[in-house]
């Protein structure tokens, strides 16, 4: 791209955009609820969501959190971790998942993928989130096999 | 694409390097919601507080990036950003495929549409001084725009270029950078619909 290089042009420029906002329109949309088929869905992403709750769950109880306390140290809104943990249909924000793999000490990306805000196709991370899935549960202690999976789960999303 | 532009540092006045490129990511998204929002939220609560002024805050601050990502996969979407000394000062998002001309004269024919551009909250004069700040950069929304027009060039769309301005905007696209408002738009919260023909933006990156 040839960018004008011309002082006395971004001068200009610069002093006509001062008077005034910039905004532009399009994704005004998304202040408005009708408008939400403007808005792109995020994948499908069932398998991998399950295992996303099975790990932020086993994640924080393995760390002896109460969800209170999750939402306290990682400043997420109390509501929406509640939401997250009881309702898998529930796609939560970015910052929320990102801040959650800061506290929770797991890999914020990967935690995205599996929260289906993004989409990466590997097959290998849909087999390794059904077998942790299905290998721990929801409520409880955690057992030693639960321990074990989740150890497993957190080495290889941190070695993909 | 990365490339060294040059805006203009409020302190000194004088030009300073800074990075055009489009190679956005989520972390970029974040570092908008973590560093801009909070500037953001000050100067709106100071606008606020001033009855004439209240109506500038921008709409749009009420919006999160965050919902957007997963637009970061589609081939038409292209999102530009500008970095200076470490920190990203403005964002563009535009999209080739999803809109064509309205002007009679080009009706129908291609253009690059502009979704998005938001420059950061410390780079706007009208909300820095509300807080008795200067801004810190100068001409990020400009640069951003200039980029929206050069791509539309190296598409073959010779410049043509389509935007739904916001009330508050309307002067910024049509008295200062030339474009022809065509009407509003009913399917678009009746914003107006903003067009360059390839002589305007001809005009307009010449500085005519």
């Amino acid at each position: 791209m040839k960018f004008n290089t011309d002082r006395k042009w971004l001068e200009r420029r610069a002093e006509q955009e001062d008077r005034h906002f910039i905004s532009v329109g399009g994704l005004i949309s998304t202040l408005d609820p009708t408008c939400e088929t403007e808005v792109a869905s995020p994948p499908s992403v069932e398998t991998t969501k399950t295992a996303f709750v099975r790990l932020l769950q086993l994640a924080r109880r393995e760390r002896r959190l109460t969800l209170e306390k999750l939402a306290e140290k990682a400043d997420v809104d109390l509501a929406e971790l509640l939401k997250i943990e009881t309702d898998e249909t529930f796609t939560p924000g970015l910052r929320t998942v990102h801040q959650l793999g800061l506290t929770l000490d797991l890999p914020a990306k990967k935690l995205m993928v599996l929260a289906g805000l993004l989409q990466v196709k590997d097959p290998h991370l849909q087999q390794a989130s059904v077998r942790f899935a299905a290998r721990s549960e929801p409520i409880g202690n955690v057992s030693p096999e639960e321990h074990a999976a989740l150890e497993e789960y957190v080495k290889f999303l941190n070695e993909r | 694409m990365r490339e060294t532009i040059q805006i203009i540092d409020s302190q000194s006045g004088l030009p300073i390097d800074a990075e055009i490129f489009d190679e956005i990511t989520l972390e970029h998204f974040i570092e908008t919601q973590a560093d801009w929002r909070p500037v953001v939220l000050d100067a709106a609560r100071a606008l606020s507080k001033d009855p004439n002024r209240a109506t500038l805050i921008p709409r749009h601050y009420h919006w999160d990036w965050t919902r957007k990502e997963a637009e970061l996969k589609m081939l038409a979407l292209k999102f530009y950003g500008i970095s200076c000394q470490g920190h990203l000062q403005g964002i563009m998002k535009v999209d080739t495929v999803a809109r064509s001309c309205r002007l009679p004269e080009q009706q129908g024919k291609p253009l690059v549409y502009i979704d998005y551009i938001e420059t950061a909250p410390w780079n706007i004069k009208l909300l820095m001084e509300p807080l008795g700040k200067r801004q810190q950069y100068r001409g990020v929304g400009s640069r951003l725009f200039e980029a929206a027009v050069l791509q539309s060039e190296e598409e073959g769309f010779k410049g043509r270029l389509g935007l739904h301005s916001l009330p508050g905007s309307e002067g910024f696209y049509v008295k200062e950078c030339g474009m022809t408002p065509v009407g509003r738009d009913p399917h678009k919260q009746n914003l107006l619909w903003c067009e360059f023909t390839p002589e305007q933006s001809r005009r307009y990156l010449a500085g005519e």
